[in-house]
C-alpha cells in the first residue's frame, strides 16, 4: 500500500471515529441512566435577547425608547436588553430611517411612531399585527379603550399606544379682564366651548375687540400653529368635516367644510388678529410670544407647556409663572351648538416584522412591551414630557395626578378624535395644507383654493378619496 | 509565396489599424477613472432610477408588494395642477440666481478684485467666501431672523421707515431665496474668473492701453473674450447645480409660498413628507424629468459656446 492509501485509510478512521464520539454524547445526554444517579432538575432557560427600539424624541421625550429599556428590568420570561434609540433629526427623516432600514431587515424590534404609519408599514409588511400580542398580558387591558382605535386598521389591532395628547385652545386670563370679563366668564370659557356656546366666530369677535380695544398688538388676538402638522385639520373637523369612511376605507373631502375653514383661516388674517404672512414664523419666535403673553388666543399642544416652562419662562417662575395667566380649553367648533373638540395624534409602539427587523423577536417585544405600558413606566414620559397618559391607572397614580396641567386636560380625551389610518393620508394631508396656506396668505380665494384642492385630489389620489360636496 | 506576397501587401493597413487602436487605448486608459465615476455614478443611477419610475413603489408597498405601472407616473406629472407652477417656480429660481449672482455676481466681483490692489482684493473674495462656509442650518436661519416679523426680525427693527413690521419672507420668498442661493453661489464664479483674468498675460492689457482702449473696451473687447471657457463651465455647472440644489429653499421656506422648485417636489414626494409614505416610483419619474432637462441643456449650452471651439488641439501642434 502505498503512502498516500495509508493517510486516507487513516484519515477516514478518524473522521468516522469522530463521528461515532459525538453520536454517543447525544445520546448520553438524552438519555441519562440510573447508575449515573438521580438528573439535576434544571431551571427553564431563560432566552437572552438583545431588541433595539427607536423613537422620535426631543431631550423631554427620551422616554419613548428608554421607557422599555427600564421595563426589561421586569419581564420575567425573556433576558431583555433594550438598545434605545431616541432621534431628534425631524418626523421626516426618522420615517425615511425606520422604512429604509426595514427593507433593508435591519430594522428595529419595536418602533415608535405615530399611528398614521399603521397602515403604510403594515401594508408595507414592516410591522406585525399586534393581536397575538393583546391578550396575552394583562397589563393591555388597562390601556384607555378609545385609544385602541388609533391603532386599528383592517379591523385589527397593530401597535399599543405609547403617549396621547391635546390640542387645546390656550387664552391669555389677564388680557380678558382688561378686556372687561369678569374671573367668572373667564372661568366658565371651557365649559362654554364644551358645550358650544362659545364658536371660533366668538374667538374671532372676541380677539378682533382685544386688538381695537388696544388690549393686544394688531396681529396678536389669534396665532394658531405657525408650521405643518396635524394641528390644522382640528378646524375642518369644527366645520363638521371628515377625513375617512371606514366601510369603504376611502379618505373623505368634505368640500363645505374645506371651505369654511379656508374662510376661516383668510379671516384671521383680515379682521387683523394674526399677521399678515404669518405662516412660516420661526417656532421660537412663537414659543417666546405665547409664553410670555403676548397673544389673546393661541392653539398649541398640552406637550409644549413642558417646553415653555423649561425653555422661555424659567426664570420667571417655569410652569407658576404659566398657570398665573394662561387657561385652557377645546378647541372651539365653528358651528353653534356643537361641543368643541380635540385632535389628538397617539403616538404608537410597534413591532417590526422578522424580515424588517431581521430576528425572531416578536414575542419578546411583545412582552416588553407589556411592562412598558404600565402606569409607572408611561408616566415618567407623561410627566416628563407633558403628554397625556395611555392607561386609566394613571388618572390615580400619584406622580401622574399631582401634575396639574395633565389631569386638567385628561377630559379633553372625551372629545379628541383622529386623523385616519389610510396608506394615503400623507398626500391627502400635503393637498389641503398647500390649499390652506394660499388661502390664509391671499394667493388664492378660499374658493380657488378648494377648487385647486379637488383637482388635486382627483390626479394624486384617484380611487382613494371621495369628494362630497 | 503567393499568400506571402498577400500577407505582406496587407500588412501595413494592419499596422495603420494597431497603431490607430493603441493611440485610442492610451485615451481611453487616460480617460478610464472619469469614465467608471460617470459609468458608477451617472448612467447606473440614472438607469435604475428610470426602471422605479416605471413602478408604484412607495413605503405602502414596501419593497415587496410593488407593481409595474408602466408610464403612468408620468401622465400623473403632466396632468398634475402643480406641474407647471413648479416649473415655472424652477425656471424662475435657475434664471435669476444664475444671471443675478452665479455668473453676473461672480463677473462683477471677480472684476472689481482684480482692478484693485492685490491685498485688498484677496480681502474682498474672501469675505464673499463667507456664506459658503458658514454651515447652512446656520446660515439660513441668519437670514430667516433677518426677515421675521417686529419685534424679533433684524430688517423691521433697524430700519422701520423701510418695512412695515409684517415678517418679510412670506410676502417676498423669491428675494429671500435668489439671494440665500445667490450669495453662496457667486463665490465659485467669482473665484475661477478672478484667476482665469490675473492669468491673462500683461501685454495684452498695455497693448489694449497703449491703444486707448477705456476700461470697458478692455472688459469688452480683452477680458471677457478670455473668459469664454470659464463662462461656458460656470454657466454650465451652476445651471445643472441650482436645478437639482433645493438645500437652501428647504431651510428657508419647505417650498412654501410659490417655492417648491422641481428638485425639491421629487425630494418631498420620495424622500420626505409630513406623514410619511414616501412615493418613490412618483419621486423617481420626477427625477428623471429632471435627468432629461440637465443633459439637453447641457448639450445646449455646449453648442452655443460652441464647446468644440473651444477645446480643438493647438494649430501649432498640430502642424
Amino acid at each position: 500500500m502505498s503512502q498516500r492509501k495509508w493517510w486516507t485509510v487513516v484519515a477516514v478512521m478518524v473522521v468516522m471515529s469522530l463521528l461515532f464520539t459525538a453520536c454517543g454524547n447525544d445520546k448520553d445526554k438524552e438519555e441519562p441512566t440510573e447508575a449515573a444517579g438521580p438528573a439535576k432538575v434544571e431551571e427553564p432557560k431563560i432566552e437572552k435577547i438583545t431588541l433595539k427600539v427607536w423613537a422620535q424624541a426631543n431631550e423631554v421625550e427620551h422616554w419613548r425608547a428608554d421607557g422599555p429599556a427600564q421595563a426589561a428590568a421586569d419581564v420575567t420570561d425573556f433576558d431583555i436588553t433594550v438598545e434605545p434609540g431616541n432621534d431628534d433629526a425631524g418626523w421626516g427623516d426618522y420615517k425615511k430611517k425606520v422604512t429604509l432600514a426595514a427593507d433593508a431587515g435591519e430594522g428595529p424590534a419595536i418602533a415608535v411612531s405615530g399611528h398614521e404609519d399603521v397602515p403604510v408599514w403594515g401594508n408595507a409588511g414592516y410591522i406585525v399585527d399586534f393581536e397575538f400580542c393583546r391578550n396575552k398580558y394583562p397589563e393591555f387591558d388597562d390601556v384607555i379603550p378609545g385609544l385602541w382605535d388609533s391603532v386599528t386598521w383592517q379591523g385589527k389591532l397593530w401597535g399599543v399606544p405609547q403617549d396621547t395628547e391635546a390640542r387645546p385652545m390656550y387664552f391669555n386670563k389677564t388680557k380678558l379682564k382688561e378686556l372687561g370679563w369678569s374671573d367668572a366668564d373667564i372661568a366658565a370659557l371651557p365649559d362654554k366651548i364644551k358645550n358650544g356656546e362659545f364658536t371660533l366666530d366668538d374667538l374671532i369677535a372676541t380677539a378682533k375687540e382685544a386688538v381695537e380695544k388696544g388690549v393686544v398688538e394688531p396681529g396678536y388676538g389669534y396665532w394658531h400653529r405657525p408650521s405643518k402638522g396635524g394641528d390644522y385639520v382640528q378646524y375642518y373637523f369644527s366645520y363638521g368635516g371628515r377625513l375617512y369612511d371606514p366601510d369603504q376605507d376611502k379618505l373623505v373631502l368634505d368640500k363645505g367644510a374645506l371651505l369654511d375653514w379656508y374662510k376661516f383661516q383668510r379671516r384671521l388674517v383680515d379682521e387683523g388678529i394674526t399677521p399678515e404672512n404669518y405662516i412660516g414664523t420661526e417656532w421660537s419666535i412663537w414659543h417666546d410670544t405665547v409664553s410670555h403673553g403676548n397673544a389673546l388666543f393661541w392653539n398649541g399642544g398640552v406637550w409644549q407647556w413642558a417646553d415653555w416652562a423649561a425653555n422661555y419662562v424659567a426664570d420667571l417662575g417655569g410652569q407658576d409663572y404659566l398657570f398665573d395667566f394662561i387657561g385652557y380649553a377645546l378647541q372651539p367648533s365653528g358651528i353653534a351648538g356643537q361641543p368643541g373638540g380635540t385632535l389628538s395624534h397617539p403616538l404608537v409602539y410597534m413591532i417590526m416584522s422578522e424580515k424588517a427587523s431581521g430576528g425572531k423577536t416578536q414575542d419578546a417585544a411583545c412582552a416588553l412591551l407589556a411592562k412598558t405600558t404600565t402606569a409607572e413606566i408611561n408616566t415618567l414620559h407623561a410627566v416628563g414630557s407633558t403628554h397625556l397618559g395611555v392607561v386609566k391607572a394613571q388618572a390615580n397614580y400619584p406622580d401622574y395626578a399631582a401634575d396639574r396641567l395633565l389631569s386638567e386636560t385628561l377630559y379633553m380625551l372625551d372629545y379628541n378624535y383622529y386623523q385616519p389610518n389610510h396608506v394615503q393620508y400623507g398626500p391627502y394631508f400635503d393637498i389641503i395644507w398647500d390649499g390652506m396656506v394660499k388661502a390664509e396668505n391671499g394667493d388664492l380665494s378660499p374658493e380657488k383654493a378648494v377648487d385647486e384642492v379637488v383637482k388635486m385630489m382627483e390626479v394624486e389620489l384617484e380611487g382613494f378619496v371621495i369628494i362630497e360636496d | 509565396m503567393a499568400a506571402t506576397g498577400q500577407t505582406i501587401a496587407a500588412a501595413p493597413p494592419q499596422e495603420g489599424l494597431r497603431s490607430k487602436l493603441r493611440s485610442a487605448s492610451t485615451g481611453f486608459w487616460f480617460m478610464s477613472p472619469a469614465l467608471l465615476l460617470v459609468i458608477v455614478f451617472f448612467f447606473i443611477p440614472s438607469i435604475i432610477i428610470f426602471g422605479l419610475s416605471l413602478t408604484n413603489l412607495s413605503t405602502a408597498t414596501g419593497f415587496q408588494n410593488w407593481d409595474w405601472i408602466g408610464f403612468k407616473n408620468y401622465e400623473k406629472i403632466f396632468n398634475h395642477p402643480s406641474t407647471k407652477t413648479i416649473a415655472q417656480a424652477t425656471i424662475i429660481y435657475v434664471v435669476a440666481t444664475l444671471t443675478l449672482f452665479n455668473v453676473g455676481m461672480a463677473l462683477l466681483v471677480a472684476l472689481l478684485s482684480t482692478h484693485i490692489p492685490k491685498r485688498a482684493g484677496f480681502v474682498f473674495r474672501t469675505l464673499w467666501l463667507l456664506p459658503r462656509i458658514t454651515p447652512s442650518v446656520v446660515y439660513i436661519m441668519m437670514w430667516k431672523f433677518m426677515s421675521a416679523a417686529e419685534p424679533y426680525g433684524i430688517l423691521n427693527r433697524y430700519l422701520p421707515f423701510l418695512f412695515d413690521g409684517k415678517n418679510l419672507l412670506p410676502n417676498s420668498p423669491w428675494v429671500f431665496v435668489i439671494l440665500t442661493n445667490g450669495f453662496v453661489g457667486a463665490s465659485f464664479g467669482m473665484i475661477l474668473f478672478a484667476s482665469a483674468i490675473e492669468s491673462i498675460p500683461k501685454d495684452y492689457m498695455m497693448a489694449a492701453m497703449v491703444d486707448g482702449c477705456n476700461i470697458w473696451h478692455r472688459i469688452r473687447y480683452v477680458i471677457l473674450p478670455a473668459l469664454r471657457w470659464p463662462l461656458l463651465f460656470v454657466t454650465t455647472y451652476q445651471t445643472l447645480s441650482l436645478l437639482t440644489s433645493f438645500e437652501q429653499i428647504l431651510l428657508l421656506t419647505d417650498g412654501e409660498f410659490g417655492t417648491e422648485v422641481w428638485s425639491l417636489w421629487a425630494y418631498h414626494r420620495a424622500l420626505n413628507n409630513y406623514w410619511g409614505n414616501f412615493q418613490w416610483g412618483f419621486g423617481a419619474a420626477l427625477a428623471v424629468i429632471m435627468v432629461v432637462i440637465g443633459v439637453v441643456a447641457a448639450v445646449a449650452y455646449m453648442r452655443f459656446f460652441q464647446f468644440d471651439e473651444l477645446v480643438q488641439e493647438p494649430r501649432i501642434e498640430a502642424l
